[in-house]
């Protein structure tokens, strides 16, 4: 059964929010995916930086 | 030669003595008063209190550091300020009582040309009866967080045969710093899962958030694949995920062995069994009093109710409607003494971010707006700034600024410690203080508010963890690494 269908069943609360899929959460431990993501982050953060100074 | 005291030397305090000294040069005198003998990166506290890191990881002793920088170390807290000098000399001082360094209990008058104020906050836990009996644990220090650990790890071993129930979040109506609490429940899940124990482990959330995501900053809308959406759904999603439960909307009113009691934004009240819990507790100022020439009490004068020191911010107290991004201070100056600044959470916010809101029998519960961090260094470097030119150009110098309402902060909440395993989640915020005269849906630019969830956010968390414990140890180059 698909990890989200568990979540999903365990409780309204659970049930009215939304629960990332398989191919979502496997993207969030893909080292090649988050090494693109990790400096897409930094040059983000670098510009709320340096708008707050 | 001027002299400049700067009394706290955490994130803010720390961030204005040392540029002072840098700007300041041999010329001018800088006093750090600090009751701590070490510094310490409190994001990383969360990951001691999983035991991830050791104490040692995560502080360093603060008296090599202001020798090397030629800064007089007063280890020892302040204890009251004397804006106007006392009946033989017009010159402002304060009192201080030595915490160590084997002056312990003695008290001195430190006088200054220039203050600031950078303490930080009172850890308020008598604030919640039973919550400073050690039913609960706190990761609010580097020792708390190993206390945590310890006890933590106590569960952990008896999850192996039996069923436990953990509780995280806060421990009074009024707490804020929901976001270590929020980081330590997913370190806490994720670890769980390491050891093979959390089929046995019930981990539930409580806060006194009106809604999930809510951080004290009212919430905000951040950009999530392509949509903008509440950090309501975020979080929530979070929780969810996690299968961790939650009780919103809730003022902890009492905490005996194993059983928090607490009363809802609906007027219910309740009660949650637990074998561990984390509560942070709320803040308050550190309980400064202060005097006027004549020796006559002016605490009220100087000092916001809750004892944050007031500043230039609008504090009128009008109605919630009437709220505006222009309340909040912008030189953290002090409207009676303008050689007095105050900085990080030592500063009085003119209101909450969020809501306010209480339940029918009067209780307030909401968070308080959350001052740590980014926003603490970078307004003790604008505080120091302003200071250091009104000793170099006279007290008519221009100050710098460094408004809540136009400053933007990165938050990374991880979820395990690992390179390649668990999860962060990295989030930015612009502004802090929402404007909403300047973007009316949300309050806040979101080109640059958006969240991630993913390893990245372990990555940049290791990096800041290090990056920031080498600035504060004023390493070469220590001035180039931003706030």
């Amino acid at each position: 059964m698909k990890q989200e269908e568990v979540n999903f069943a365990k409780s309204n609360s659970f049930n009215l929010t939304m629960i990332p899929g398989g191919f979502a959460r496997k993207m969030r431990t893909c080292v090649i995916w988050q090494f693109f993501r990790f400096v897409v982050i930094n040059l983000k953060m670098l510009v709320v930086v340096s708008k707050s100074h | 030669m001027a002299r400049l005291v700067v009394m706290g030397g955490g994130v803010s305090g720390h961030t204005a003595a040392t540029f002072a000294k840098d700007w300041l040069g041999d010329e001018h005198e800088v006093v750090v008063v600090t009751p701590n003998s070490q510094w310490n990166w409190i994001p990383s506290n969360i990951w001691v209190g999983v035991g991830q890191m050791t104490k040692e990881e995560v502080v360093f002793p603060l008296a090599p550091v202001y020798e090397k920088a030629g800064i007089d170390y007063r280890q020892a807290k302040a204890v009251s300020i004397h804006p106007e000098g006392k009946d033989d000399s017009d010159t402002p001082y304060i009192t201080i009582e030595y915490t160590g360094a084997g002056k312990e209990g003695q008290t001195e008058e430190i006088t200054y040309d220039y203050l600031i104020n950078a303490t930080g906050p009172k850890l308020n836990f008598g604030a919640t009866p039973g919550l400073d009996e050690g039913h609960t644990v706190s990761v609010c220090t580097a020792d708390h967080a190993v206390h945590a650990n310890l006890e933590l790890k106590k569960i952990f071993e008896k999850a192996k045969t039996e069923k436990q129930k953990i509780l995280v979040g806060t421990g009074h109506g009024m707490c804020t710093c929901q976001g270590a609490a929020f980081e330590y429940i997913f370190n806490i899940e994720h670890e769980a899962n390491k050891a093979g124990v959390r089929d046995n482990l019930e981990i539930k959330w409580i806060s006194n958030e009106s809604f999930l995501g809510d951080f004290g900053m009212g919430g905000l809308h951040m950009k999530v694949g392509g949509y903008v959406v509440s950090s309501k759904l975020f979080a929530e999603s979070l929780f969810a995920e996690r299968n961790v439960p939650w009780i919103i909307g809730a003022h902890v009113n009492k905490v005996e062995e194993g059983k928090a009691h607490y009363e809802l934004l609906d007027g219910t009240t309740g009660e949650e069994a637990f074998d561990f819990a984390m509560l942070i507790p709320p803040f308050a100022g550190v309980g400064f009093k202060a005097y006027d020439k004549a020796g006559e009490d002016i605490t009220s004068k100087i000092f916001a109710p809750n004892g944050f020191m007031k500043v230039d911010a609008d504090y009128s107290g009008k109605p919630y409607e009437e709220w505006k991004a222009s309340d909040w201070p912008r030189t953290y100056q002090n409207p009676d003494y303008k050689n007095m600044f105050a900085c990080g959470i030592a500063f009085a916010p003119p209101h909450l971010i969020s809501k306010p809101m209480s339940s029918p029998n009067g209780t307030p519960i909401n968070p308080t707006p959350p001052r740590t961090g980014m926003p603490a260094g970078i307004i003790g470097k604008a505080v120091a700034h302003s200071v250091c030119d009104m000793i170099k150009e006279g007290e008519n110098a221009h100050l710098h600024e460094a408004s809540m309402a136009e400053m933007g902060a990165a938050c990374v909440a991880s979820a395990g410690k690992g390179a390649f395993d668990g999860t962060a989640a990295a989030m930015t915020v612009y502004p802090v203080v929402p404007d909403f005269e300047k973007y009316p849906g949300t309050g806040r630019d979101t080109d640059y508010t958006f969240g991630e969830i993913g390893l990245a956010g372990h990555w940049i968390k290791h990096i800041l963890h290090h990056m920031f414990i080498y600035k504060a140890k004023l390493k070469p180059g220590w001035t180039l690494i931003p706030e």
